[in-house]
């Protein structure tokens, strides 16, 4: 992408702005088509070209993919063992939609796999059918006489089927179960099969019976996901292993335009891996605001570490936990401070030094949680802080484009750099969560010097779409958005980059081990 | 089922009173103007014999929700028990009485009360319920026992 790289020269920095001025204008006419065209349409045909180190291959499916597949896979069965496709599917939901695995053990233990399943082969029994003769359901304890059926299994459990449709909807609509119903009797472990279930309960539990499954289809699969916004109905199909994950991070996006992780769910986080990701958050719910607050009110005892509020004025202290009597001026002992002095100005006590020396490292270690932290939490809030701005400035410009000669068009540049920009803010963000876990090595300084560069960038960027709107500055202002725009995004592109190669090369060191999602 | 709770709650006092297992008892408490609420009931467990609960009846109310028998009713110890499966506030955790485990609507009270008895002296380490009582059983089983007898003989009827 040969305009990438020359627009990147362009900023190297400010200082040449004035110097190139000449050059600039000269080619300023044709560079404006090249640019336009690059923000619209050649970062995709690049994408197809060539697969970037921080992406993956996957497939959004909608809703009637995901039917076609089931059905698929069920007629598939049904062909292999000689029953009718909707036994196919129930013996396929039990085998968690995996095929091999049911076949083979199809073959030798049917009956157990059919019980299992809830399948009845050859089975011409009526479910429903008129009450017996002295019949008392044993839910409602109901003996009278009634016109109404009853319903049983072959396991002779008979209810009336007023409470078995309850107990159906009970499990379906309340408790969200489809895979395993079982009969409602005390004890019983025969699972209440789909073709009872569909002839006792009303179209909608039915309804919701079917979406259950398709649901249960979706989440047995291990390369299959929803997509986690609200109301798409889409799943996305990824097919890395999960155990790949502590070196890729699967971001997808949805035909919704959703951005998620396929290995976790949540919304995009490269570069973290998905365990990384899970630990910083699991950190800072357990201590951002705690951690703050520490950090400003507390000390630690020099001699058994407890963590110490003061709560009075004077400042002989003693740890509530090991009884050590020391200084909260000066950390050292109490005993070195004779009876008579409550004021410390024994500064310079090598004991004190020692006890300070104690207390500074552990807290280095807060601060250095809350230096990362603060920075994540800072991008999260300045990305929502350049939407603001943007709706701002979006009713601005549309008032400009109403006002003046500017065409459509040409107020459309905010839009796609202020999506850039947050996009490299939630880049950004997730790297100091990364830079958090990192061991301080040569291969950290690298990450540091990218996302310093990425950071400079947005910062730019972020600087320039809070400037004031000028009608006549409209086309110069355009051209230093569209430019700084390529170059945040080709930075960004650095980072993702060097981070996904990283991984994938076992190039980084943290000091801590990563779970599995 | 709605409006089902009660006719089956007054049919299972029925069944009840024409039978039911040795030294148990099971009442719905009664109203301020005397009539039954057949919504809450008190009941008592009896130790089986030959083990340390032997000897002591266990209070208990049971309160049944509005959509029983969908969904089980809650049976707490009144006062709380020294039991690992008993919650510091005298509520029993089993399995057959968690709506999404075990629960079926068929389960009777009899059912429960003979599943509650069953506990006493077969507690589930899986899922302890009061720190007390657990440690004590995993920690020191004489002290335990020796607990529970005491138990049984301030529980006597």
């Amino acid at each position: 992408m040969s305009s990438g790289t020359m627009s990147e020269d362009d900023f190297v920095g400010s200082d040449y702005d004035d110097f190139d001025d000449s050059q600039e204008e000269e080619e300023d006419s044709d560079m404006e088509y090249e640019q336009a065209e690059d923000i619209g349409f050649s970062d995709m045909i690049t994408e197809k070209q060539r697969k970037k180190a921080y992406e993956v291959d996957f497939a959004v499916l909608p809703l009637a993919d995901i039917l076609a597949a089931q059905a698929n896979a069920s007629s598939h069965v049904s062909g292999i063992l000689g029953v009718t496709q909707d036994q196919a599917a129930a013996l396929l939901r039990s085998f968690k939609w995996n095929k091999e695995r049911l076949v083979e053990r199809y073959m030798d233990h049917a009956q157990e796999i059919l019980d299992q399943a809830g399948v009845v082969l050859n089975d011409t029994k009526p479910r429903v059918f008129k009450r017996p003769p002295g019949f008392t359901c044993m839910i409602c304890f109901d003996d009278s006489y009634s016109s109404d059926p009853a319903v049983g299994l072959r396991c002779g459990h008979i209810f009336c089927i007023d409470c078995y449709r309850h107990y159906l909807t009970q499990k379906t609509v309340e408790e969200g179960e489809c895979r395993k119903i079982l009969c409602p009797e005390t004890k019983c472990n025969l699972v209440v099969d789909e073709e009872t279930i569909k002839k006792v309960v009303q179209p909608p539990t039915l309804a919701r019976y079917r979406q259950l499954q398709d649901r249960a289809y979706v989440e047995d699969l291990d390369n299959l996901r929803w997509c986690p916004a609200p109301n798409c109905e889409n799943a996305v199909e990824c097919r890395l292993p999960h155990s790949s994950f502590a070196t890729i991070v699967p971001t997808v996006m949805c035909a919704c335009g959703n951005k998620f992780c396929f290995g976790c769910g949540l919304g995009d986080h490269q570069p973290a891996p998905c365990g990384l990701v899970k630990m910083w958050q699991k950190k800072c719910a357990d201590d951002s605001e705690t951690a703050n607050w520490i950090s400003a009110h507390t000390k630690e005892c020099s001699k058994c570490q407890s963590t110490i509020e003061k709560n009075g004025g004077c400042n002989h202290m003693t740890c509530r936990k090991c009884k050590y009597e020391f200084c909260w001026v000066c950390m050292g002992p109490w005993s070195e401070h004779g009876t008579s002095w409550y004021n410390c100005n024994r500064y310079e006590e090598s004991s004190s030094t020692d006890a300070r020396d104690q207390q500074a490292k552990s807290r280095a270690s807060l601060e250095r949680y809350l230096h990362y932290y603060n920075r994540f939490a800072n991008h999260e809030h300045s990305a929502k802080l350049d939407r603001d701005l943007y709706m701002k400035t979006e009713k601005k410009m549309e008032e400009m484009q109403r006002t003046s000669d500017l065409s459509w068009i040409e107020v459309q540049f905010l839009k796609k750099a202020v999506d850039v920009l947050t996009s490299c803010r939630m880049t950004l963000r997730w790297t100091y969560a990364f830079a958090f876990y990192l061991a301080r090595n040569n291969m950290t300084e690298l990450f540091e010097d990218n996302q310093r560069d990425l950071e400079v960038a947005v910062e730019a960027l972020s600087e320039l779409l809070e400037k004031p709107i000028e009608r006549e500055k409209i086309a110069e202002l355009r051209q230093q958005v569209l430019d700084k725009t390529v170059y945040v995004g080709s930075r960004r592109e650095v980072v993702l980059e060097d981070t996904a190669k990283g991984l994938a090369e076992g190039r980084w060191e943290f000091f801590m081990e990563f779970g599995k999602v | 089922m709605s409006g089902i709770c009660r006719s089956r709650l007054a049919e299972e006092r029925k069944q009840w009173r024409k039978d039911h297992p040795f030294g148990f008892y099971a009442r719905p408490e009664k109203k301020a103007d005397g009539t039954l609420d057949l919504m809450n009931w008190q009941v008592g467990i009896p130790g089986k014999e030959s083990t340390p609960w032997e000897g002591g009846v266990y209070k208990l109310v049971l309160i049944f929700p509005d959509d029983y028998p969908s969904k089980p009713p809650k049976c707490k110890f009144v006062p709380p028990l020294f039991h690992p499966n008993v919650y510091p506030s005298g509520t029993v955790c089993l399995s057959i009485l968690n709506e999404e485990e075990g629960w079926k609507p068929a389960i009777t009270i009899k059912q429960i009360l003979l599943g509650i008895q069953d506990l006493l002296n077969d507690p589930n380490p899986e899922s302890p319920a009061q720190s007390e009582a657990y440690v004590m059983f995993k920690k020191d089983k004489v002290s335990y026992e020796k607990r529970v007898r005491q138990q049984a003989k301030e529980n006597a009827p």
